[in-house]
């Protein structure tokens, strides 16, 4: 309903370009962002940045690892993937299928948008939170620890 | 300056349950806590899960409130860690031009 009624030089060049384009540029990036992490070893150190959470508070954040994760996704090693973050596995191939209907969308296949039921998000919340305070913890670390 | 073209002729308010629901941004939210690693994406978690919540309650103004504030803990998130990544490049680039000043 808002962006009916939008107006100004923002909006009005949203609404000139084809829907298709945003979910097509994000895609682009995102396989372009995979290449370089495939070739560039986040293993090794100097490479990229340490996560800004790691190093002000020295606690592992939920995502501590991701950047691993994926690396070792793009050379097809999910043991290893799973060894540096689970919860990176388990979002990708999710996050690819929000891309998929996001370009869906933007095609003209519209599906009615209906909300999971809210106790599957609070899962989600309680997972993450459980799984951050785990990974901090000696005993799970060599499991849960990248 | 230039005409405003005259708005849109008002559209009659959808029933409750009949409309849209917002969407709670949770993409993003997951994007920022995998990906971004900051615990922002953790507040964002909540803030998806809240309009879920209000939803099904029938507070959309709520839900439409709760969807606006996930989306703007993700993005904050997320541009922390651009920031953060770009200042390290920047930091790296001086180092080791500074490095190669020393050494010659």
């Amino acid at each position: 309903m808002t962006e009916t009624t939008e107006v100004g030089l923002f909006a009005r060049t949203r609404r000139a370009i084809h829907p298709v384009v945003f979910p097509l540029v994000t895609g682009a990036a995102g396989v372009g962002a995979l290449v370089v992490l495939s070739r560039v070893n986040p293993h090794e150190p100097g490479h990229y940045p340490t996560c800004p959470s790691l190093w002000l508070t020295g606690l592992y954040c939920p995502g501590c690892g991701s950047l691993r994760a994926l690396h070792e996704l793009t050379h097809l090693d999910l043991v290893g993937a799973w060894d540096m973050n689970p919860l990176a596995v388990i979002a990708v191939p999710w996050l690819a299928w929000r891309w998929l209907r996001w370009l869906l969308e933007t095609l003209g296949v519209r599906r009615e948008r209906r909300l999971a039921p809210p106790w599957v998000l609070w899962t989600v919340f309680a997972v993450v939170v459980l799984f951050t305070i785990l990974r901090n913890i000696p005993f799970f670390s060599p499991y849960l620890a990248p | 300056m230039t005409t405003v073209p005259p708005p849109p002729p008002a559209v009659p308010v959808p029933p409750v349950g009949g409309s849209q629901p917002p969407n709670n941004n949770l993409v993003l939210a997951i994007i920022t806590t995998i990906l971004c690693c900051l615990p922002l994406g953790i507040v964002a978690i909540v803030k998806a899960a809240e309009v879920n919540t209000k939803w099904t309650q029938g507070d959309l103004a709520g839900a439409q409130a709760s969807a606006d504030a996930a989306k703007k803990f993700s993005l904050i998130g997320i541009g922390v860690g651009v920031a953060v990544a770009v200042i390290y490049f920047i930091l790296v680039a001086v180092g080791i031009a500074s490095l190669e000043f020393n050494t010659y």
